[in-house]
């Protein structure tokens, strides 16, 4: 028999490459209708508070993460890193390091493994100055390392019968460096004599839109104008569990890879290459994971030389990164540093808006959205740029571009409604044409009580001041088609749902079991959910808040697919057609009659039933929008922020999982405090080093910093459809955060983290005007 | 699915090396750190002889220890340095994996572990000073058909999301519990001030402390603060 011609049909999604999100068309086969969800308030399991099924191993210990994968006659991995941000190797030695008993291989990292962008200044580097590698060990590549590009990059490895063995024999590899200049930071890499840090120079091109005289003359003739510059650090994921896999590979035709990834899919690739294995002889488990925030895609350089390790001794090699390692070459968000200048009428409108933005990703091309980000102001113009200097590239981070562009414009934005004498909230929604963002600055400018704020910014008395600020962002959160999901009823009753996707603690086990035992008219307890493992169905990485409109989609096809093949098996002896059959309450009613769930499975095939499904379109749907409002109090004799209450307010479509959502919007707000208050990498300028690559020096909030926090989801959003809220929760908070220390004390600090000395600085400014 | 927890009852291979001991001849001041891991190696590749009940015997830089973890005996050969966290996580048969190795410098306190009831950074702590003394890991607070009463709060509360920082912060709170039945919620911030969440779940931590103090309460009006949570 013939098969008919797919019908096909153009969709538009969303891909996140290198932290930049654009919209693709693509083609999908046009399955005409698709399921519903039907409206967001009659659901029975979904769009309520479930308990996560994976809670009780994660809080007993029982959950076994990649890191804690141990197997037999494993060996643990341990990298060295340049302590230099530029320099030339012109001698390394392994002969003690493989000397040393327990050590059981050394390796050497091969030049084209570790920073993008660098292959080419590396590759000429080493045909000019060939070195000689003492030991045995030899490269995995033709090509030694001899150039090293910023401090922390990966040098060398070595495999050891334990981690402290592997310690002894780090320090034992002997290599003598010829330190070259460098330039770490972005204002110093710019200038016309500095270092070269890409032979290309330090500036990569700028792009430009708008047309900038017509900006500047429209500021002109405007009653309000700010112009300032304003500066965001790099700061990091510091995901608790390290980047890092265990290759289990003892020179057969397969292997395993234990991976901490946000990709199961993007494992298995790569590692079989490293092996030299085909594809599908790896096999990449990802059963539970300990943050990713956008740094795990890939096996990344540490996969690599664990790869390389296994390979030569045919054992079970972990390798884990150290937290430093962690700090210095497994990415971060990048910097920021932003010119903006724009003008308002003293009716509050926005009028015009120069921007010269600069994206400081290290070797990287670093991420920031484009200003004037969600405003429209009649006349705008920006450039954006990055600048290269010596440290690790970037890499996307939660909303990878965009709390940076918030922080900048939502400043502005509050300084000429300051300078305006207008409500900040006012002049936001005069100026954001989107009225969704108008109900949700109300809801949220209601729960944190607005009207209680400073009138005038520092307005209050006493030396604690308190201050409110508001903020907005914008995400895509759609998804695309990706995913294959597989349900198997079996006789006996029991139900399972497979998909490799990975759970990285955003609830994606619970959801999935969820919407199958919804379909079926099941509880939680009564499905299986098996995710975490490339050899079940495809399923994309999880970036860009794409992971339930991937996923989900696919899991009520497959969950609409099982319920009519069970139906099917099951009518004749209800004696009605499959169509009508009532899945509710663990039975399948209809007909008068009605048969318990095991009870009617007892009609399946010996096998059981099979249903697959995919991802349908109008089951998902993007655009989100995310309101942040904060309040502070400012010691203004010490400087000090006590963040006192956030409020976030999230629009979602259909929340699989309310519980769930709440803890992913709580878990961005306090992300976002700490790129306000606390955290930032510090590096030498001389020395080209970070000083703070640890715990004790990069400071993370803590539970002493916790404002009361509220997340509220927006259940005026009726789209009976499901979206990503992992980076939404994130971008807004920041400038909430920044805009409310203004409002508590006056002083407006434009370079974040926003800590007592920049306060401290602004006050000693301010009476110096003032006398 | 704790089930599906890794079989790692195997004992880990110490690859034969027979070439080795020859290898090492003339090697200077690396040789002379080298023989005594190598020591500990052919020690390592011994049957393992039980050391004395309790205590630690230490032979050439390596110790046999015997480390009371959640209520059994365990005995392991480690390296003198090898902190308690790494001793339960790599050489304990099966493993203790609970507690993280997150920071390795005692600030995160995802590794830990209540020594003699009293909450510690088990990286901060070596194998050799945790002999004689009672080791309660997360493992050890409750199971998973008996969780005790604060993991019952954070499934219910969900307080976890990565899960990565959890066993820390059990640990640390149910040891707290103990010491104050009846915390305000700035005592229970301040209890777990040593412990980092970078999921960012601290308001559902701080909610899933105070409900567990209100189920203990419950459950034991006349006996706050006693022995029962701990079953070790």
């Amino acid at each position: 028999m013939q098969q008919p011609a797919k019908k096909m049909k153009k969709v538009m999604v969303p891909r996140v490459v290198d932290g930049k999100e654009t919209m693709v068309e693509i083609e999908v086969e046009d399955t005409g209708d698709s399921p519903k969800w039907g409206p967001n308030n009659a659901h029975r399991l979904l769009n309520k508070n479930i308990t996560r099924v994976d809670a009780p191993l994660k809080v007993t210990g029982a959950a076994i993460y990649s890191y804690d994968v141990r197997l037999p006659g494993m060996l643990y991995g341990r990298i060295l890193r340049s302590p230099h941000a530029h320099a030339r190797i012109t001698k390394l030695d392994t002969t003690a390091a493989e000397r040393i008993p327990g050590v059981r291989a050394v390796t050497v990292v091969p030049s084209a493994a570790v920073v993008e962008g660098s292959q080419k200044a590396t590759e000429e580097a080493d045909k000019k100055n060939p070195i000689k590698v003492g030991g045995t060990a030899q490269p995995a590549s033709n090509a030694v390392l001899k150039i090293v590009r910023f401090e922390g990059e990966p040098v060398a490895a070595v495999a050891a019968l334990t981690p402290e063995i592997a310690d002894d024999a780090i320090r034992a590899i002997v290599v003598e460096y010829q330190a070259l200049p460098h330039a770490v930071e972005a204002r110093l890499a710019m200038k016309p004599d500095a270092p070269k840090v890409m032979p290309e120079g330090n500036i990569k091109a700028a792009s430009k839109s708008g047309d900038r005289e017509k900006v500047a003359a429209a500021i002109a003739g405007c009653d309000a104008i700010i112009e300032a510059e304003y500066s965001t650090p790099t700061v990091h994921h510091a995901c608790l569990e390290t980047h890092g896999m265990v290759v289990d590979y003892r020179g057969g035709n397969t292997a395993t890879a234990y991976a901490s990834t946000q990709g199961t899919f993007t494992i298995p690739g790569d590692t079989a290459k490293e092996l030299g294995l085909p594809e599908s002889a790896v096999t990449a488990v990802v059963e539970h994971m300990g943050g990713g925030f956008g740094a795990k895609f890939g096996i990344g350089v540490e996969g690599k030389l664990a790869c390389q390790l296994s390979k030569q001794t045919k054992a079970p090699v972990k390798m884990m990164l150290t937290r430093t390692d962690e700090f210095l070459f497994a990415g971060n968000r990048s910097g920021s540093w932003q010119k903006l200048k724009g003008g308002a009428m003293a009716d509050g409108t926005l009028v015009a808006l120069d921007a010269t933005q600069y994206r400081l990703g290290g070797l990287g091309d670093g991420s920031q959205a484009n200003q004037p980000y969600v405003y429209r102001p009649t006349q705008s113009y920006r450039e954006v740029s990055s600048v290269y200097t010596n440290q690790d590239s970037s890499r996307a981070m939660r909303a990878p571009g965009h709390p940076q562009a918030s922080f900048a414009i939502e400043c502005l934005i509050d300084d000429l409604a300051a300078k305006i004498n207008i409500d900040p909230i006012v002049f936001r929604k005069k100026n954001l044409p989107d009225t969704i963002y108008h109900r949700q600055i109300d809801r949220g400018a209601r729960e944190i009580g607005w009207e209680r704020r400073n009138k005038t910014p520092g307005g209050s008395a006493g030396p604690l001041k308190r201050g409110m600020g508001c903020a907005v962002g914008t995400w895509g959160a759609g998804g695309g088609p990706s995913c294959v999901v597989d349900v198997n009823v079996a006789r006996d009753g029991a139900v399972v749902v497979a998909v490799g996707s990975q759970d990285l603690g955003t609830g994606t086990r619970t959801y999935t079991r969820a919407i199958i035992a919804e379909e079926l008219g099941l509880s939680i307890s009564d499905v299986l959910e098996k995710i975490g493992n490339s050899k079940l169905g495809n399923a994309n990485a999880s970036g860009g808040s794409t992971t339930v409109p991937s996923l989900a989609p696919a899991l009520k096809d497959a969950a609409v697919n099982a319920r009519l093949a069970v139906a099917g098996k099951v009518a004749p002896l209800l004696g009605i057609k499959p169509e009508e059959v009532i899945f509710a309450d663990g039975k399948l009613s209809g007909g008068g009659k009605s048969l318990a769930w095991k009870q009617a499975c007892a009609a399946l095939p010996a096998s059981g039933i099979s249903a697959r499904g995919a991802w349908k379109e109008p089951l998902q749907a993007r655009g989100v929008h995310g309101v942040c409002f904060a309040e502070v109090e400012v010691d203004i004799e010490t400087g000090f922020v006590r963040p006192i209450k956030m409020v976030h307010v999230q629009d979602i479509g259909l929340p699989l999982n309310r519980l769930a959502v709440a803890s992913q919007i709580n878990g961005g707000m306090i992300q976002s405090l700490g790129m306000a208050l606390y955290e930032g990498r510090v590096m030498d300028a001389q020395l080209g080093i970070m000083l703070n690559p640890s715990f004790n020096d990069y400071k993370l909030p803590g539970t002493l910093e916790m404002p009361q926090l509220v997340s509220i989801i927006d259940d005026e959003d009726l789209r009976e459809a499901v979206l990503g809220v992992g980076e939404p929760s994130l971008i807004p908070a920041v400038g909430a955060v920044a805009n409310a220390v203004f409002n508590a004390c006056g002083i407006r600090v434009r370079e974040l983290p926003i800590t007592p000395d920049k306060i401290l600085m602004g006050m000693m400014k301010e009476e110096r005007q003032k006398s | 699915m704790a089930d599906e927890r890794d079989d790692n009852s195997n004992k880990p291979e110490a690859p034969p090396d027979p070439g080795r001991r020859k290898f090492l001849k003339g090697v200077g001041v690396v040789g002379a750190g080298a023989a005594i891991a190598d020591q500990l190696l052919l020690h390592a590749s011994e049957q393992a002889k039980p050391a004395a009940a309790g205590g630690a015997s230490v032979e050439q830089g390596a110790a046999d220890v015997v480390l009371n973890v959640n209520g059994q005996k365990r005995t392991a050969r480690v390296e003198t340095r090898t902190t308690l966290l790494n001793a339960m996580r790599n050489h304990l048969e099966p493993q203790v994996s609970g507690p993280k190795l997150v920071c390795d410098q005692g600030t995160c306190g995802a590794c830990t572990v209540l020594l003699d009831d009293k909450p510690v950074y088990s990286c901060l702590v070596l194998a050799v000073d945790a002999t004689n003394k009672k080791i309660t890991t997360v493992e050890g607070l409750g199971t998973l058909g008996k969780l005790n009463e604060v993991q019952t709060a954070f499934v219910e509360k969900d307080a976890l999301m990565c899960g990565f920082c959890t066993p820390g912060f059990v640990t640390t709170i149910s040891a707290y519990l103990k010491k104050n039945p009846n915390p305000s919620l700035d005592q229970v911030k301040e209890a777990c001030k040593g412990n980092f969440c970078r999921c960012g779940t601290y308001p559902h931590v701080f909610e899933a402390a105070l409900s567990a103090a209100k189920t203990i309460a419950m459950n034991n009006p006349l006996a706050l603060g006693t022995e029962s949570e701990v079953r070790s």
